[in-house]
């Protein structure tokens, strides 16, 4: 049986056990997104926004999507972040965690289960929930939608200024999965919060499919950290949706550094005038990891400003990608959007696939972007040879330093620090 | 300390250094003098090893030990210093991190344990007096955004940091106000000691009225034309290159 009967399968008993609930406005969602998934199925290389991601492949046909069986996370490998001050939901394969989970209350934050938060708030549940998905179909977010029952919300009430930031931190276990984790953020007008989003694989190898939808209210600020840090033997499609509206900034940074197959989609709509939106990116890649950074910023109104700034280390016969398309719709006049992607290749079997587009449907904007492929500056190398420095050692000194412009733009004090010593440690520098 | 024999160097298949002679010992303050595209700072770049300049014959021994076959890693951590003329950029690495790699790098050449954070410190601060650095500098990016002469002092206190035994000075003056090239000296002359010899190289007579050299060289179409005391700086200096390059040219003939 291929991946797809055993999800088509699957999907039949969801609806059966779901007995009685099968009218609710949650289940026609789900039921919605599955058909539209059956359509499109698991995309092959065949499919241009999957061409150098053979994702079907790296995906064993005997996966199920619901768990068998109860599945305990041993160690403390989802506490990297103990000695930051921060509220931790923990999700073990999508699934909300209270025993490993710290909550620090704050007024006007709500942060916990996806799942309990849905059911209590149904206000909240049918603005937002599954409502940027949609926008923009993709094979692995329908499969999500369809699927996914749990995963972390937050809720950011209008003119909060949370102090705490929020950390969720999802683990992934079981290596005979195809987990489906969902996260909802809401952060209303006025308001402002820092959130990471970490993914850690715990398990012998594992598989997922996650969906982040965001939604940064007027005036609001979001800034978000994505990790992929801890993610060894994981193979994964993260998608991200984000809406800006007016007045708004938004700022996301995605960090990745380890994976079999890393799949980032990140899609921003800017959908209210004056607003500021900022895609940081690095990926370092090493043995066969493929990692693939997919990003679309739509600029659908007048007087927005989005920067994409993405950086790839490749090494041994890592494969990177970095797909960026800015669209400009006919309304976004004085737009300010530019890209620029870095990479290097650190030996002969590596490889970047680049491919910056922009559609520009709009005559009074300003955009541009730039795509760098290349190996270390040989006259930067030199110089450190002629202090003392090892080849080895230098070239090790400036890829920290072509990293280092990416890490040194996030905020949280203590994980900019922890994410500085961890390239320096897998670079195997001592300063 | 430093004896360099018939030496011929070429670029791109050009050859640049001819036939060229030195010999410097311990504690001597040389200089070479001579106009532009003479081959000077191929010289300097030959010294340091820079893999592009192709040693076609020769040899330059170096405190005994064939300076060629070295990497130019390896000739740095043994106390060979080359000031750049232009200094390189390098976004990301901070002066700091970087002298804490230059220091470790030798330190472990010489079978030695990491520096102690507090040595380090102090070190630092000893040195950055000594060409009047400010300690901001110490957590920029390495020569980002320095000013030409902020470049050619943090060379100077690389150097100082480093404690080479031939240091070679490629045109540290160039370029340099009159402020910043007594601080570059003043900083030089106290490196100055028994056990030290320094090769500067200079287009322009002027550093030598602050760093006395106890030899001056003139070299001339890749090779030294001409060898004296410090008197000969000012003799060229009042005469011009045309003198020497006069002189060369009956001899050639």
């Amino acid at each position: 049986m291929s991946l797809v009967d055993n999800i088509n399968k699957e999907f039949e008993l969801l609806e059966k056990n779901i007995n009685g609930q099968s009218g609710s406005a949650l289940f026609t969602t789900r039921k919605q997104a599955f058909s539209a998934f059956q359509k499109l199925g698991i995309p092959s290389n065949r499919h241009e926004e999957w061409k150098y991601t053979h994702i079907k492949t790296k995906l064993p046909e005997s996966l199920t999507i619901t768990a068998k069986g109860q599945l305990q996370v041993t160690g403390g490998s989802y506490n990297s972040f103990a000695n930051i001050k921060a509220t931790k939901l923990v999700l073990v394969n999508g699934v909300f965690n209270p025993e490993l989970s710290t909550i620090i209350e704050e007024k006007g934050v709500t942060a916990g289960s996806l799942k309990e938060n849905l059911a209590s708030n149904k206000e909240l549940s049918e603005k937002y929930y599954n409502k940027l998905v949609h926008k923009y179909e993709e094979h692995f977010s329908l499969l999500n939608t369809a699927f996914a029952t749990d995963g972390a919300f937050i809720h950011v009430k209008k003119g909060t200024q949370a102090k705490v930031p929020v950390f969720i931190i999802h683990i992934y276990n079981s290596p005979e999965n195809f987990a489906q984790s969902r996260n909802l953020i809401v952060v209303e007008e006025g308001a402002d919060i820092n959130i990471v989003v970490d993914f850690q694989n715990a398990g012998a190898a594992s598989f997922y499919n996650h969906v982040s939808e965001v939604f940064i209210g007027k005036n609001a600020s979001a800034n978000v950290v994505k990790l992929q840090t801890q993610t060894t033997n994981a193979t994964a499609v993260h998608t991200l949706e984000a809406d800006v509206d007016r007045d708004a900034k938004f700022s996301c940074t995605t960090i990745s550094l380890e994976g079999t197959l890393i799949r980032n989609s990140t899609n921003v709509r800017l959908s209210g005038e004056n607003t500021e939106t900022h895609l940081n990116g690095l990926y370092y890649g090493k043995g066969k990891s493929l990692i693939d950074n997919h990003i679309l910023v739509d600029h659908l109104v007048p007087n927005c400003q989005s920067n994409q700034l993405y950086k790839g280390v490749l090494d041994d016969e890592a494969v990177g990608v970095f797909n960026g398309k800015i669209l400009v719709k006919p309304d976004a006049q004085k737009t300010n959007s530019f890209q620029s992607s870095k990479a290097i290749l650190l030996s002969d079997n590596s490889s970047v696939n680049s491919k910056p587009q922009l559609e520009i449907f709009a005559d009074d904007v300003k955009c541009s972007h730039g795509a760098a492929i290349g190996q270390l500056n040989e006259n930067e190398i030199f110089y450190l040879k002629a202090r003392g420095i090892s080849e080895a050692n230098a070239k090790s000194i400036l890829t920290y330093a072509f990293a280092n412009e990416i890490i040194q733009g996030i905020v949280i004090d203590e994980l900019r620090e922890y994410l500085d010593q961890k390239i320096k440690t897998q670079l195997g520098l001592d300063f | 300390m430093l004896s360099i024999k018939n030496l011929n160097v070429a670029i791109n298949g050009r050859q640049i250094l001819k036939n060229l002679n030195l010999e410097i010992k311990a504690g001597e303050m040389h200089a070479i003098m001579g106009p532009n595209g003479t081959g000077k700072s191929t010289l300097a770049a030959t010294l340091a090893g820079r893999e592009e300049y192709e040693v076609l014959s020769g040899e330059v021994i170096y405190k005994g030990k064939n300076l060629l076959d070295m990497a130019p890693d390896e000739r740095a951590r043994e106390g060979v210093f080359l000031a750049f003329q232009y200094p390189v950029e390098i976004p990301g690495v901070s002066v700091t991190n970087f002298m804490k790699a230059a220091i470790n790098a030798k330190r472990r050449h010489f079978g030695l344990e990491p520096i102690e954070a507090k040595d380090f410190l102090k070190m630092m601060k000893e040195k950055m007096e000594l060409v009047e650095i400010k300690k901001e500098m110490m957590s920029r990016s390495l020569n980002e955004g320095f000013s030409g002469g902020e470049k050619k002092r943090n060379e100077i206190f690389q150097m100082a940091m480093l404690e080479p035994s031939l240091s070679i000075l490629d045109e540290t003056d160039s370029g340099l106000d009159i402020d910043a090239l007594r601080i570059v000296a003043e900083g030089v002359n106290k490196l100055r000691n028994k056990d030290t010899s320094f090769l500067v190289i200079t287009h322009y007579q002027r550093l030598l009225n602050y760093i006395v050299p106890d030899v001056v060289h003139v070299m001339f179409d890749g090779t030294i034309v001409k060898t004296g005391g410090k008197e000969l700086a000012l003799e060229l200096e009042e005469k011009g290159y045309d003198w020497v390059k006069g002189k060369t040219e009956l001899v050639n003939n």
